[in-house]
C-alpha cells in the first residue's frame, strides 16, 4: 500500500505507524493495569469497611437491635459512594439497612454466598458478622462504581490527550528528520531525472553526508563522469570515424566516376570494331570466324550491362533519399504494365489493395520492377502463370510479398539470393546479372526496412520486404 | 446470560420466598388467637436464655476467675428456673474462647463455686442484698429480671419495652467486680448509676 | 539532296573518333565534320585562331562534345561557348561515354542543348549519331550567322 507514494510521505508514515502503535499499546496497558488495580482496591477497601462494620455491629445481632444496628449503618453515610447495606440475622431476614427509608426491593432478599462481585457499574457483596468464632449474621454492601468509572474516564481522556501530543511531536519531529534520509535520496532522484530527460551528463548530485546515501551520491556521480567522458571521446571517435567515411565515399565516387568514363570505352571499342570488321570483312570469315565476332561483341555487351548495374547499384547505396508519398498499388500497375509486354495473357495477376508509403519513389519503382520482373522471369515456363502482390500490416510495418507459381530455389541458399552477383541459376536458364535482388536489399534497407524469401524447389517462390509506417528519418 | 440467569434465580427465590412469607404470616395469626400467657412467658424465657449465653461473649473476665485456660463458662441460676429446658438448648454445643458453657443451679449462695454469668431469680428478691456481700470480691456477672435489681448492686437487668427485650447496665457494680463489658454491648443497653434508678 | 550544315566534333579518343566517323558516315554526315582532338583546338576553331587561324569558317550548326578530354574538357568548352556573346546560341550536344548524375547536372546547368551516352552496343551508338546528326544537321533551324554549305 505503501509502495508508489512518495519517499518523504514513505518515512514519515513509517514513523508515525511505528510510535502510534507503540503509544497505544503503552496506553492500553497501562489503562488496563489501571483498571484492574483500582478494582482490586475497591475490594479491598470495601471488604475492610465491611470488617468494621461487622464487628461493630455483632452485638446489635446477638442481642436483636435493630436500632443500633441501623445506626451502626448510618456511619457508611462517611462513603457517599456506599448506595446501600444491609444486615441480615441467622436466620437470613433482613435486620438492619442503609439508608434506613430505602425500599425493601433495594435489597437481596437473602443473604448469598459470601465474596464480592461487580455488576453493571456497582461492587455488591456479602460479608459474614462473626464474634468469637461465632457467625451471627451477614452484612451485605453495595458501591457505586461510577465516580471510579468516571475518574477513570478521565484518566483515558488524560492519556488520549499524552497520546495526541506525542502523536504531533512525532509528526513534527519526523517532518524535519526525515529529511536527513529523503532530501539525499530525492537529490539524487531529480538529477537522475535531469539527466535521463535531458540528456545532459555534466550535472552532478548534490551530497549531504558520509554515510551510505553520500556513498551512493558519490557513486552516481562517478558514473556519470565516466559517462561523460566516454561520451566525449566517442563524438571524437565518432567525427573521426565520419571524416574517413567522407573521405572513403569521395573515393567511390571518383572511382565509380571513372569507372562510367574509362571502363565502358574499351568495350564500346570491341563492339564498334567487331562491328565494323563484320561489315568489312564479314565475306572473308567462314562461320566459325562469324560466330567468334558475335561471342566478342556479346561478351562486351554483357561486360557493359554488368557495369551499367554496377553502377546503378553504387548509385543506389549514395545517392540521398527524396522521400514523398508514393500510392503503392498504381506504382505496381504501372510497373506491372511496362514490364508485360511479351508477357500479356500469359500471367494471372492478383494485385491486392496495397497502401500508400513514404519513400523514394524512383527507388521503390526499381524495387518493385525488380520483384515484379523476377516473378515473371521464374514463371515464365507455367502455364498460366500466377502472380500475387499483397501487403499485411505487422506492427508498426508494412509488409509488402510478391508471390510466384515459379521454379522457386532450395531454401538452402536464400542467403545467397541478395547479394551482390549471386545468381542461383545459370545465364542459359535464366538471364540476369545478380544484381537485381542486391539492389532490393539495399534500397529498402535504406528505408528502414527489412528483405527475406520463401521457396520450394519448383513450388514457387515468395519474396517480402517490410516498410516502416512511420520512416525514421535515415542518412542518405 | 450469567446476569441474566443470576437474575432469574434470584427472582425465583424471591417468589417463593414471598410464598412462604405469606403462609407463615396466616399460620402465626392463626396460632396467636389462641396463645395464653404461659406461652407468651415461655418464650420471653427463651430470649432471655439466649441472651446470658450471648453476654458471654461481650464480657472479660479476669483470668483468676477460672480455674484453667479451658475451664468452662459456668451459666448459673440461683432459685427457681424459669428457663426450664430453653438454656441448656442454648448453651449445648456452644463455645466461647475455646470454653464450653455449662449451667449450674444454686439455692444457696453458699453453693456457687466456680461461676461465671449467675442468673438471680425473682425468687431471690428478698435475699439479694445478701446474695451481693455473699457474692463480694468474686468476678460473676449477675443478671436478673426484676424491678430494682440494678439498683441494689446487680450488673445486668432484662427489661421488656414495646415487647421487646433490653436491658440495664450498672457499669460501676461490673468494674467493682473486675468485669470489663464490651462497648458494643453498653451501646445496646441502657446505663445505670445505682442510686438513680 | 538537301543542304548540309557544318558539324565541329571535338573528340580525343583516337578509337572513338574512328568509330564516331564510322557512325557519321553511315548517316552520310561524315563530310561535314570538322574534328578537334581536344578542347582547346574546338575553341580554336571556334574563335580562328591558332591551327584554324585565318580560315574564316563561320559558326557550325551544331558542336557534337565529349565529355573528357586532356587540356579543356567538354564542360570547360561548353561554359565558354555560354559566356560569349557571339557563340552563345550556337547548339552544343554531349556525347559522351558518362551516365553519372553529376556530369548530366552540370551539363545542363551550363546550358547543353542535348546529352547523349554512348552505349557499348555499337548499332545502338550508330542509331543514336544518325538521330543527332539528323535533328542537329539538318531538321533544327540554327541562328543567324550559321555557316550553311550545299553538298
Amino acid at each position: 500500500m505503501l509502495q508508489n507514494i512518495p519517499i518523504q510521505r514513505k518515512l514519515m508514515t513509517v514513523n508515525l505507524l511505528t510510535s502510534g502503535a507503540v503509544l497505544l499499546l503503552t496506553c492500553l496497558a497501562f489503562f488496563g493495569y489501571e483498571v484492574l488495580t483500582f478494582r482490586q482496591a475497591t475490594v479491598q477497601r470495601l471488604s475492610t469497611l465491611g470488617k468494621i462494620i461487622s464487628a461493630n455491629s455483632t452485638a446489635a445481632l446477638a442481642f436483636d437491635d435493630s436500632d443500633v444496628a441501623n445506626e451502626i449503618l448510618a456511619a457508611l453515610k462517611a462513603e457517599p459512594r456506599i448506595v446501600a447495606a444491609g444486615l441480615y440475622g441467622t436466620t437470613g431476614k433482613l435486620f438492619a439497612q442503609y439508608p434506613v427509608n430505602s425500599p425493601a426491593s433495594t435489597f437481596p432478599s437473602a443473604p448469598e454466598q459470601d465474596g464480592y462481585h461487580f455488576e453493571r457499574g456497582h461492587l455488591a457483596g456479602f460479608q459474614p458478622v462473626m464474634q468469637s468464632g461465632r457467625r451471627l449474621g451477614t452484612l451485605y454492601m453495595e458501591y457505586d462504581m461510577g465516580a471510579m468509572y468516571e475518574q477513570l474516564w478521565r484518566r483515558g481522556e488524560i492519556a488520549a490527550l499524552v497520546m495526541g501530543v506525542s502523536l504531533l511531536t512525532a509528526y513534527l519531529l519526523s517532518r524535519t528528520l526525515q529529511k536527513q534520509i529523503s532530501m539525499p535520496i530525492l537529490a539524487l532522484a531529480e538529477t537522475a531525472h535531469a539527466v535521463s530527460k535531458q540528456r545532459d551528463f555534466s550535472v552532478r548530485a548534490v551530497k549531504f553526508g558520509e554515510d551510505e546515501l553520500g556513498l551512493l551520491t558519490d557513486a552516481f556521480n562517478q558514473m556519470l563522469a565516466e559517462i561523460q567522458k566516454l561520451n566525449a571521446t566517442l563524438e571524437e571517435r565518432v567525427r573521426e570515424r565520419t571524416g574517413q567515411l567522407e573521405i572513403a565515399n569521395k573515393e567511390l565516387e571518383a572511382f565509380s566516376y571513372s569507372v562510367s568514363h574509362d571502363l565502358r570505352a574499351p568495350l564500346r571499342h570491341v563492339d564498334g570494331f567487331v562491328d565494323l570488321l563484320r561489315k568489312q570483312s564479314a565475306e572473308k570469315l567462314d562461320d566459325r570466324g562469324r560466330r567468334y565476332l558475335d561471342i566478342i561483341a556479346a561478351s562486351a555487351r554483357q561486360m557493359g550491362t554488368l557495369i551499367d548495374d554496377l553502377l546503378v547499384f553504387s548509385r543506389m547505396s549514395r545517392g540521398d533519399l527524396r522521400r514523398s508519398k508514393v500510392a503503392s498499388e498504381s506504382l505496381v500497375h504501372e510497373v506491372r504494365d511496362a514490364l508485360q509486354g511479351e508477357a500479356r495473357g500469359r500471367v494471372v495477376w492478383k494485385i491486392d489493395s496495397l497502401p500508400q508509403v513514404e519513400a523514394d519513389a524512383a527507388m521503390l519503382r526499381q524495387v518493385w520492377a525488380n520483384l515484379i520482373g523476377n516473378a515473371m522471369k521464374y514463371s515464365r515456363t507455367r502455364d498460366p502463370a500466377k502472380i500475387e502482390i499483397g501487403c499485411d500490416t505487422v506492427n508498426d510495418e508494412f509488409v509488402f510479398f510478391v508471390r510466384d507459381n515459379g521454379v522457386g530455389f532450395d531454401m538452402q541458399y536464400v542467403d545467397k539470393l541478395f547479394g551482390v552477383f549471386q545468381r542461383l541459376h545459370r545465364a542459359d536458364e535464366f538471364e540476369g546479372t545478380g544484381i537485381g535482388l542486391a539492389n532490393v536489399r539495399r534500397i529498402v534497407s535504406r528505408h528502414g526496412g527489412r528483405t527475406w524469401a520463401e521457396s520450394k524447389v519448383d513450388g514457387g517462390a515468395t519474396f517480402f520486404f517490410s516498410l516502416p509506417k512511420t520512416p525514421a528519418e535515415t542518412k542518405g | 446470560m450469567a446476569v441474566l440467569s443470576t437474575f432469574t434465580n434470584r427472582w425465583v427465590d424471591y417468589s417463593l420466598k414471598m410464598l412462604f412469607r405469606g403462609w407463615f404470616v396466616m399460620s402465626v395469626l392463626l396460632f396467636a388467637s389462641g396463645l395464653d400467657l404461659r406461652a407468651q412467658t415461655t418464650r420471653e424465657y427463651e430470649v432471655k436464655a439466649a441472651f446470658l449465653n450471648d453476654f458471654a461473649q461481650f464480657v472479660e473476665w479476669p483470668a483468676d476467675a477460672f480455674v484453667g485456660v479451658k475451664s468452662p463458662i459456668v451459666i448459673g441460676i440461683l432459685g427457681d428456673d424459669p428457663f426450664g429446658d430453653s438454656l441448656g438448648e442454648i448453651v449445648r454445643d456452644e463455645n466461647v474462647d475455646n470454653r464450653p458453657v455449662v449451667i449450674g443451679r444454686y439455692q444457696r449462695v453458699q453453693d456457687i463455686k466456680a461461676c461465671q454469668i449467675l442468673f438471680i431469680s425473682q425468687s431471690e428478691n428478698k435475699r439479694l442484698e445478701e446474695i451481693f456481700a455473699g457474692l463480694k470480691d468474686r468476678s460473676i456477672l449477675t443478671v436478673g429480671d426484676f424491678d430494682g435489681f440494678t439498683k441494689r448492686g446487680g450488673m445486668i437487668r432484662f427489661v421488656t419495652e414495646k415487647n421487646k427485650i433490653r436491658f440495664r447496665i450498672n457499669v460501676e457494680a461490673a468494674k467493682t467486680a473486675n468485669l470489663t463489658i464490651s462497648s458494643k454491648l453498653l451501646r445496646l443497653a441502657e446505663i445505670i448509676t445505682p442510686g438513680k434508678d | 539532296m538537301a543542304p548540309l550544315k557544318r558539324i565541329l566534333l571535338a573528340e580525343d579518343n583516337e578509337r572513338d573518333l574512328e568509330l564516331t566517323m564510322a557512325a557519321l558516315e553511315e548517316n552520310n554526315l561524315a563530310n561535314e565534320v570538322v574534328v578537334a582532338r581536344d578542347g582547346a583546338e574546338a575553341l580554336d576553331y571556334l574563335y580562328n585562331r591558332g591551327k584554324f587561324a585565318g580560315h574564316a569558317n563561320g559558326f557550325p550548326v551544331v558542336v557534337l562534345l565529349d565529355l573528357k578530354m586532356p587540356k579543356i574538357d567538354g564542360l570547360e568548352v561548353l561554359k565558354t561557348m555560354r559566356s560569349d556573346s557571339y557563340l552563345r546560341h550556337i547548339p552544343v550536344v554531349m556525347i559522351t561515354s558518362s551516365r553519372e548524375e553529376q556530369d548530366l547536372i552540370r551539363s545542363y546547368e551550363l546550358g547543353v542543348n542535348a546529352y547523349v551516352v554512348k552505349p557499348v552496343d555499337f548499332q545502338k551508338f550508330v542509331e543514336s549519331v544518325k538521330q543527332v546528326g539528323f535533328f542537329w544537321a539538318i531538321v533544327n533551324e540554327p541562328p543567324p550567322g550559321t555557316m550553311k554549305r550545299s553538298g
